[in-house]
């Protein structure tokens, strides 16, 4: 080819040479100037669709003028060979200047800034990258970075290029992925179409390799470095990179592309104050700052495994993940998590394959809603608190009580209920949330009464038959219901008494502890008011008094039975004043036909000076046969049962309180995961060891 | 004369780490110098204040050795050189106190007698805190 003319380029010299194409020096004898020349070498022209390829890596490119992006002057095709005329990048990649170790962290934001920027352009002509990578990147001498090889790129609006296709170096595929394995998002290897939010990804590799001369996810084969990306956490890199420069690699590799930046521009802007506040603040180059407490080094995990048994524990202190089997003989502890954050709610949602945790925390610095897809390694913790009270409310949120799961068919559908008394709801998994106006512009809400603890509505229950029919109990306003997906709502209160009121059957104004549905009843309720044990044999409409034979009927909670709609589980305590368990005695109660009696379950539980209180989500079954049962205190003990109540065991003490208790089974925890969800709505009948429960009996609207 | 902010450590992974944050802004009042910080460091904005834009209730400002709630709140006035610290209020122990307390009662010599008076504190309505 050397001495070769090609439209008004004479090829000089070869300089480069890659799957596609090989990369020739040439002079354009019109323009008078030297410049790169690409063309489709001979084994790549063997793939038909490569020439397609390569015009469209030209006209992706020639659209983006930016002076960190390479410029491509001329596209052509002479005899066949197809061609790029380019602008002649001279430099170093930034793959050979990192061979030999890390660069200086000021060299990391200089060069970082500048692909940010190169990307923010692209993206926001609608061209994703898709193959940036260390080897794409030259820094000219002149310091000046150039992203090269949009040889990838895709016009995600336009849908010009859809096809699939390989670059150089990459993995070999039949599957339609491209790009270059190591700096791949986990979400391409999941088989997802590219979005810009992977090439935030890929950046976050390049800053990493680029900060430390290696790479973040490393293994010895494709299956391993895979294995990698969607599951491992990369070592933490200290001094001498500044921990906000940690900070936003850590951002750009969270594993879901929500919990990253969205634009390229926020990366370009993040990496910029942390090149000005380091100059402002000399101190931060220390590297003295605490991690990004999104990826938990200090804490130890549990490593949950197929098959594995789960308790997720949500404490004034923390949370905990408490990693058994199907025997459910020992345990391992993960955490704490959210140190010093009251936990009030946990959830495990399996939908759609997926294993993520939710959980609600709560100090001074606010109330905010987290979740973790690796079991606890690390959490999102958004800028932004995702739930909100719109400005005209004049509300601001103190609490959540509750986390919801939607229907099954339904996976990007939460719930959350919250303090002050409203109902949240989501329906893209909780990347943005909106207040049911339905019940907060209710006439009652004005008269809902707090008590010393506020004004909650800390349980929501979907009806398992009917899609438009939920319930939610508020303390201290009732239970309410809804027949129209949320739209109106109704007190549904009728023969639960309000013994703090002068009327004590009022319409609404009941201090509602917990109620519970079985699926295979969704017409009959249990509750466990402040004071009084109810049932509702129609939907809510009218309640009858089942305290029969209980010590108190004063409690908080109620746990159905995951396969017996007639066996419901209580602890009483003592009394309003003295909320301990009665006499001092630790007792869960347990009726088996529907109320009509009670039995105290005793075995193994302390009998004596144990002032116990257990919390309305303090208590919670498994899916196993038989059926588990696990409850924490408020004095930081954990019981469980292995025999549906019969005799109990002290799993651990020493927990700061305990506010809920949640479990799960994990049917896969390598690859496709499909967990089971065990909770206190239990699914209807299966006979399978454990017993599967997925969300189809968590139902939404 | 840049506005300074000192940062609690709780919030520095907001900060890109940094304890202090200098920033050169024309801010004459506190809401105005905050709105400056959190144009540069979004995440801090919602752990300061709540969604209606009230600082919380249990974070403390000080400009200077001055608590804010003194001088006039969001509208205290900032000078070009202002110190701005930022610090959570040291006054959530009461849930410990009790814990404390009743914790020694059990392993106390005259349970019965102790015990009713930490509960009565802090009841137990559901999650723990005081019954709605």
């Amino acid at each position: 080819m050397i001495g070769k003319v090609l439209g008004h380029c004479r090829i000089l010299a070869k300089i480069g040479e890659g799957g596609m194409g090989v990369v020739y020096r040439a002079y354009d004898e019109v323009l008078h100037r030297d410049v790169a020349l690409k063309v489709v070498n001979k084994d790549a022209r063997l793939d038909p669709s490569s020439s397609q390829r390569l015009l469209h890596e030209a006209r992706a490119s020639s659209s983006l003028a930016h002076p960190n992006i390479c410029t491509i002057h001329d596209v052509g095709e002479n005899e066949g060979e197809f061609y790029i005329v380019m602008e002649l990048v001279e430099g170093k990649s930034l793959a050979a200047m990192t061979a030999t170790g890390g660069l200086a962290p000021e060299s990391v934001l200089r060069y970082g800034i500048q692909i940010a920027s190169a990307l923010a352009r692209a993206h926001d002509r609608g061209i994703i990258h898709r193959d940036l990578k260390t080897a794409n990147i030259v820094i000219t001498n002149e310091g000046l970075v150039k992203v090269l090889d949009f040889g990838l790129a895709k016009r995600a609006r336009s849908g010009i290029f859809e096809g699939p296709t390989q670059s150089f170096a990459t993995i070999e595929n039949t599957s339609g992925i491209s790009g270059t394995l190591p700096y791949m998002a986990p979400e391409i290897l999941r088989g997802e179409p590219a979005g810009n939010r992977s090439d935030l990804w890929a950046l976050g590799v390049v800053l990493y390799e680029a900060a430390s001369g290696r790479l973040p996810f490393e293994g010895r084969t494709g299956f391993e470095i895979s294995s990698a990306i969607m599951r491992e956490i990369p070592n933490s890199l200290g001094p001498p990179v500044p921990p906000g420069l940690w900070s936003v690699i850590q951002r750009c590799l969270a594993k879901e592309p929500v919990q990253r930046y969205q634009r390229a521009g926020e990366v370009q802007a993040a990496l910029e104050a942390v090149q000005s506040a380091a100059i402002v603040s000399p101190d931060s180059a220390a590297g003295s700052g605490p991690p990004r407490t999104t990826i938990l080094h200090s804490v130890r995990h549990a490593q949950v495994r197929k098959g594995d048994f789960l308790l997720l524990v949500g404490t004034t202190k923390g949370a905990f993940i408490l990693r058994s089997n199907a025997q459910r003989a020992r345990w391992d502890v993960g955490g704490p998590y959210f140190h010093g954050h009251n936990v009030y709610s946990m959830a495990f949602d399996s939908r759609g394959g997926q294993h993520r945790i939710w959980a609600s925390t709560q100090s001074y610095w606010g109330t905010l809603l987290r979740s973790s897809d690796d079991f606890g390694k690390s959490w999102t913790n958004p800028q932004q608190a995702p739930i909100r009270f719109p400005s005209d409310t004049g509300v601001s949120l103190k609490n959540i009580w509750q986390i919801a799961l939607g229907r099954a068919d339904e996976p990007g559908v939460l719930y959350c209920g919250v303090e002050p008394a409203a109902l949240f709801e989501t329906r893209d998994a909780g990347e943005t949330w909106s207040l049911v106006r339905g019940l907060f512009d209710h006439p009652h809400r004005p008269r809902w009464m707090p008590g010393n603890g506020g004004l909650a509505l800390h349980t929501i229950v979907l009806d398992p038959a009917n899609s438009r029919r939920m319930y939610v109990a508020i303390s201290a306003g009732g239970v309410y219901r809804t027949d129209d997906g949320g739209s109106t709502w109704t007190a549904q209160n009728q023969g639960i008494r309000a013994m703090f009121m002068p009327d004590k059957y009022p319409e609404f104004g009941q201090c509602v502890h917990k109620i519970a549905l079985h699926p295979d009843r969704p017409d009959r309720l249990f509750l466990q008011n402040h004071w009084g044990l109810y049932r509702s044999d129609d939907c809510g409409e009218k309640w009858i008094d089942i305290a029969n034979g209980v010590p108190s009927d004063f409690g908080f909670t109620v746990l159905m039975h995951p396969r017996n709609p007639d066996c419901v589980y209580i602890i009483p305590v003592e009394s309003d004043e003295f909320r301990c368990a009665c006499d001092g005695r630790l007792r869960v109660y347990r009726t088996r036909n529907g109320g009509a009696s009670w039995e105290p379950l005793v075995r193994g539980l302390p009998q004596k000076r144990a002032y116990e209180t257990v919390l309305r989500d303090a208590m919670t079954a498994d899916s196993f046969d038989p059926v588990g049962i696990y409850f924490g205190t408020r004095s930081g003990q954990l019981f469980g049962s292995r025999d549906e109540g019969r005799t109990w065991q002290k799993i651990l003490e020493g927990f700061p309180s305990v506010l809920c208790v949640r479990s799960a089974v994990v049917e896969d925890a390598s690859g496709d995961l499909r967990p089971t969800l065990a909770t206190d709505i239990p699914s209807p009948k299966h006979k399978t060891k454990p017993r599967s429960r997925s969300n189809t009996r968590r139902p939404g609207r | 004369m840049p506005i300074t902010f000192h940062i609690p450590g709780a919030l520095r992974e907001f900060t890109a780490g940094l304890s202090r944050v200098e920033i050169e802004h024309p801010a004459t009042t506190l809401a105005g110098a905050l709105s400056a910080l959190w144009t540069l460091y979004p995440g801090v904005r919602d752990r300061i204040a709540t969604e209606q834009g009230q600082v919380r209730e249990h974070i403390n400002i000080f400009i200077g050795d001055e608590n804010v709630r003194y001088t006039g709140g969001l509208a205290s006035p900032v000078t070009a050189a202002s110190e701005i610290s930022i610090v959570p209020a040291v006054s959530g122990g009461a849930e410990d106190l009790c814990r404390a307390q009743s914790m020694r009662v059990i392993w106390g010599k005259n349970p019965s007698r102790k015990l009713a008076e930490p509960m009565r504190k802090v009841s137990a309505c559901g999650h723990g805190i005081p019954c709605p």
